[in-house]
């Protein structure tokens, strides 16, 4: 769709909003909660099955519908929780809070909540998959410590780049693409011992939805998925401690009330034990992380209810005498809920969110310390206009400040000179308006539109270069070499270097084929900022963020994807097929070796290039009964492109689109439980997904003493197919049933069979045999874990 | 110092386990790869020096095939022009007539199989090794033996080094490339650990100035070496282009460097 059609539609769609009349309608509005810890509930289904009309609770547990006068009855849904059916005289509006009890019955066991009811079938949101906490803790994990990424790379869609590598990878996107939120905060990395975990404690969340395609306008800034992760505001009812001792990490969290059913608080630590990673002699090494999540939460009366929160997680490697390494995320938020109406709700978050990596490296005295830190004001604002109509708009204002490094000797006779590379400045803003709008019984919309704005502010030094290139290319060579700058210009800090605009139409749509099934298609255009300097194949720790500016655009994303879902007719069996396509301007590449580490002039080793991916995602998923689960498989292609800039140049592999390092072609997945009574369950997975793309020698020769290998077209090969299956059985003793102290028993295998799946296959000079040779690097082989945990 | 960063990101990863396997790989046609390092070693005259031709080869193979019968030369800023010798067909040329002379360019000019090839490079100086000392605490894990070896770098010259660390016993060469980025002006040291290294064995320390283009192909080739080849850490191989051109056929171009340097050389041994 042209934008002019685009903005017709929407003007159209305004129309029929300020021109809808309204007689004897009324609302009913409130919170739902759960009823033991009195947390508030995500994504309940608050239906009227006469009126084939409901809505969901939104991020804070509130819901709000409109409908004529009339008495009807109203069934409050949610899985995991005893359903409730509630009589209704609707003659006025209406204040109704719902407590759900907790599901204590055999079947509880829930995977994934979504679609139970034709409400979500007819949702044009389309490209999404909550889980719980519950479901990231049911599947078996590495070592046993429950990992959120871990599991949403079971989803259709999502992968990452191999064993050990940080991150995840949506619908062919690289691991920067992702907006990771936090309670509404960014989180950089999400990863803690180079991908081994992530830097989320399941214990500490209530819900996380991730979006993969048709985003909403309410999100932006990265191109290729929305991570939303909710934290537990804390059990506002009574004192209550859970925990958990593993054979890696121990875990402990503690809520309870401020002031009963008013305020609550929740504090929650994880960490590992210090030596795990590091089999050496020497007792003065350590390898561990350690993160705390903290939250606080009071209502102010009816309207009003205030949230604190915040997390902060450290990575720690040392080797005595030789290098300390210490890297992590911190957060803090405040948040405002608040109901002008009860047709009218919204939240103001002013957040503070920080990256830091630091490494010191003794024995050449040498310290390193490099972050970037955010402070973000966010309005927003959900009007719930009629039981047809849901208006979302708000704003949000982010200032970034980035260190990209500092050095420092560690004493005074260290050789290292102190240097600070320039430290950056930007500010993004953002307005969105957003429509969610019932065309017909049948027929759904989203339109949304977001305008973001980027200003990059002065630095000390810019360079500036002929012809503003700061890469050339030799022709002699047939390279691209960095240029040396022509002068260098000098800004304030308030100076404005650089300013860019986009406007991103966001569209999605569902139409209800029957009472079971409906087509979905949706567009997104994403505009992203920033830029994480990452020419490995997953990104490390100490790469650095980097704002558009002078040399680098901003990415832009145009995503098209249509799906089909259907459901059984108990909604115990669901299923879900999309395709989807999408096309990434000014994705940066690397000139072939590019040195970005504590590289100041980061522009004369990058040029511009483009990225596409394509994919097909199935998810079968069975809800209910003794066994559930799902089957996910993938077919995709995820390339990048870096074309010559005229004519005599040559681009990055020869102009060639090559794959990316997470192109993953079929990608299969299955995750099953299955409760055999009150006493035993038994949790599995299996993955299969295609070998990850690698470069294969060519030729070899020596020079000064080296043996070298020469390598052709970027990543034409692949590593083998990789496989793993793993188990897990978790007890609960029977004497838990008349006593407070509840404990679990989880005994885990990770790659049951062993295999031994290839990491990496290196090729070297064998110094013995004097010949070359390929190794191949395999990471965990069969890993056994137990883990007990308690509440009480 | 960038490769050190890399090292403790790879150096974490220790459950993994490592297995030599039987792959199959591509092959491309052969290209000349030249290696023609002129060193003037301190205290001598500089006038004997030789330069190596070889081709690729298929990476398993175990032979690395001479390139012979090719016409090798060097023109200095004057115009005079050193011929080079092939020693029987081993594809090393020699000659005794060379003279160096700090700061001149040189032109380096060979014809292989038809072809005509080029190369230009200015002599570089480089400042002395100051001092050797070795200590029992090196390495990560601080149980190897490491050897250091001080020099003083010129302050804002943009200076970067090429150091050589030999074992004999059995015979290893180990090459560290440095730049003054961070150090400039300031005495540091070249460092080498291995964990096989004997108390009492000797080892052969030299150092060789480098031209920045000389740094960057070096430093380029030495991560080309090393790169693990898929995981986590692997950037994309580059082609590692020196400063050689093919004037016939500039698609078919040669790898390795023409350089030309100041050097010194210290014997040291681990007492």
């Amino acid at each position: 769709m042209s934008l002019r059609a685009w903005a017709c539609s929407f003007v159209l769609l305004l129309g029929s909003v300020f021109g809808g009349h309204a007689q004897n309608k009324h609302t009913i509005s409130g919170i739902i909660s759960d009823a033991a810890s009195n947390e508030t509930l995500i994504g309940v289904n608050v239906y009227f099955p006469n009126l084939q009309k409901g809505t969901i609770t939104n991020a804070y547990g509130f819901y709000s519908i409109t409908l004529d006068e009339g008495t009807y009855d109203l069934l409050v849904q949610f899985l995991g929780y005893e359903s409730q059916s509630i009589k209704i005289e609707l003659n006025k509006d209406i204040k109704l809070s719902v407590q759900l009890v907790e599901n204590t019955e055999e079947l509880e066991a829930v995977v994934i909540i979504t679609d139970i009811e034709a409400v979500n079938l007819r949702s044009p949101q389309m490209s999404i998959n909550a889980l719980t906490s519950n479901t990231v803790k049911q599947i078996p994990a590495v070592l046993g410590e429950p990992d959120l990424v871990k599991a949403i790379t079971f989803l259709p869609g999502v992968t990452n780049a191999g064993e050990g590598s940080s991150g995840f990878n949506v619908r062919g996107g690289s691991v920067d693409q992702n907006l990771i939120l936090l309670d509404e905060a960014i989180i950089y990395n999400s990863s803690h011992l180079f991908g081994l975990f992530s830097v989320f404690n399941p214990d500490a969340i209530k819900d996380l939805k991730l979006y993969k395609g048709g985003i909403p306008a309410r999100y932006g800034g990265r191109l290729s998925s929305v991570l939303d992760i909710y934290q537990k505001d804390g059990n506002s009812s009574e004192h209550k401690l859970n925990g958990g001792i593993g054979i890696v990490s121990s875990k402990l969290l503690a809520e309870g009330p401020i002031k009963k059913e008013i305020g609550s608080y929740l504090l929650a630590g994880r960490g590992t034990y210090a030596h795990l990673f590091l089999p050496l002699a020497d007792n003065n090494n350590v390898a561990y992380f350690y993160d705390l999540n903290t939250k606080l939460s009071y209502q102010l009366g009816d309207k009003d209810n205030l949230l604190a929160s915040g997390y902060f997680g450290r990575d720690v490697f040392s080797l005595d005498g030789s290098f300390r390494n210490i890297y992590g995320n911190a957060v803090f938020n405040l948040r405002w809920n608040h109901l002008f109406s009860d047709k009218l709700f919204s939240n103001l978050s002013m957040i503070y969110s920080d990256y830091y990596y630091g490494l010191r490296l003794d024995f050449v005295e040498f310290d390193w310390q490099s972050g970037i830190q955010n402070f973000n004001l966010k309005y927003d604002f959900k009007h719930y206009l009629s039981n047809d109509l849901t208006l979302q708009y708000g704003l949000n204002s982010i200032y970034h400040s980035f260190n990209p490094g500092v050095i420092k000797p560690t004493s005074t006779s260290s050789a290292i000179n102190y240097d600070e590379l320039t430290k950056k400045y930007a500010f993004e803003n953002a307005v969105y308006f957003e429509a969610t709008k019932n065309i017909t019984n049948k027929l759904a919309l989203n339109l949304g539109l977001r305008w973001s704005h980027f200003t990059r502010f002065g630095q000390d030094n810019l360079n500036k270069y002929e012809n503003n290139l700061p890469v050339v290319f030799n022709s002699d060579f047939q390279i691209y070499q960095s240029a040396d700058p022509a002068s260098i210009s000098h800004y304030k800090k308030s100076d404005v270097i650089a300013t860019f605009n986009n406007l991103e139409p966001r569209f999605s749509a569902s139409y209800l084929i029957n009472d079971k099934s409906s087509a979905k298609v949706s567009y997104n255009r994403m505009s992203q900022y920033l830029h994480l300097l990452s020419n490995t194949s997953s990104p490390t720790p100490l790469d650095v963020w980097t704002p558009s500016g002078s040399f680098i655009k901003p990415q832009l994303l145009d995503q098209y994807a249509i799906g089909y879902s259907h459901e059984s007719n108990n909604g115990s069996y669901s299923l879900e097929v999309e395709a989807y396509f999408k096309a990434i301007k000014n994705r940066i590449d690397y000139i072939d070796g590019a040195n970005l580490v504590a590289n100041d002039a980061i522009e004369q080793v990058i040029l511009n290039g483009r990225a596409r991916a394509y994919g097909l995602e199935l998810l079968l998923k069975k809800n209910l009964g003794r066994l559930n689960g799902w089957l996910a498989y993938t077919w995709s292609k995820s390339e990048q492109q870096t074309p010559g800039r005229n004519a005599t140049e040559t681009g990055i592999n020869n102009g060639k689109w090559y794959r990316t390092a997470f192109d993953k072609t079929h990608d299969f997945s299955a995750v099953a439980q299955y409760k055999l009574n009150e006493r035993w369950t038994f949790n599995s997975n299996f993955v299969m997904q295609t070998g990850q793309p690698v470069n294969y020698p060519n030729a070899q020769y020596v020079y000064n003493g080296l043996t070298i290998a020469s390598f052709g077209e970027r990543n034409s090969f692949r590593l083998p197919t990789y496989h793993r299956l793993d188990i897990s059985v978790t007890l609960s003793p029977r004497k838990n049933f008349d006593r407070k102290w509840q404990g679990e028993w989880v005994f885990g295998i990770y790659n049951v069979y062993g295999r031994k799946n290839a990491v990496s296959i290196a090729f070297r000079d064998n110094l013995d045999t004097g010949n070359n040779e390929a190794v191949k690097t395999s990471l965990f082989g069969l890993l056994p874990s137990v883990s007990y945990n308690f509440k009480f | 110092m960038r490769n050190l960063i890399f090292l403790v990101i790879t150096v974490m990863i220790t459950f993994s386990c490592e297995e030599v396997i039987d792959i199959e790989v591509p092959s491309s046609e052969p290209r000349l790869v030249i290696e023609a390092s002129i060193n003037w070693f301190h205290g001598t005259v500089g006038n004997e020096q030789e330069i190596i031709l070889t081709l690729t080869s298929p990476y398993f193979d175990s032979n690395i095939p001479p390139a012979t019968g090719a016409d090798v030369s060097i023109t200095d800023s004057f115009g005079n022009d050193v011929l080079f010798q092939e020693e029987g067909e081993t594809g090393v040329y020699v000659t005794d007539q060379f003279t160096p002379i700090l700061g001149a360019s040189y032109k380096l000019h060979i014809n292989y199989n038809g072809e005509s090839f080029e190369a230009t490079e200015t002599m570089q100086s480089v400042s002395p090794i100051d001092e050797v000392i070795h200590e029992q605490t090196g390495g990560l894990a601080g149980d190897e033996i490491e050897v250091k070896a001080f020099y003083t770098d010129p302050l804002g010259m943009g200076n970067a080094y090429l150091f050589e660390f030999v074992e004999y016993e059995p015979f290893d060469l180990t090459i560290g490339v440095y730049e003054d980025k961070f150090i400039d002006g300031n005495q540091t040291f070249a460092y080498f650990s291995d964990e096989d290294i004997m108390l009492g064995s000797q080892i052969t320390i030299r150092n060789f100035g480098l031209s920045p283009q000389a740094y960057d192909y070096l430093f380029l080739l030495s991560l080309q070496s090393s790169n693990p080849g898929g995981g986590p850490f692997t950037t994309q191989p580059a082609t590692v282009r020196g400063n050689c051109v093919n004037l016939s056929d500039p698609n078919n171009f040669p790898f390795g460097y023409f350089r030309l340097s100041e050097a010194y050389s210290v014997d040291y041994t681990m007492e």
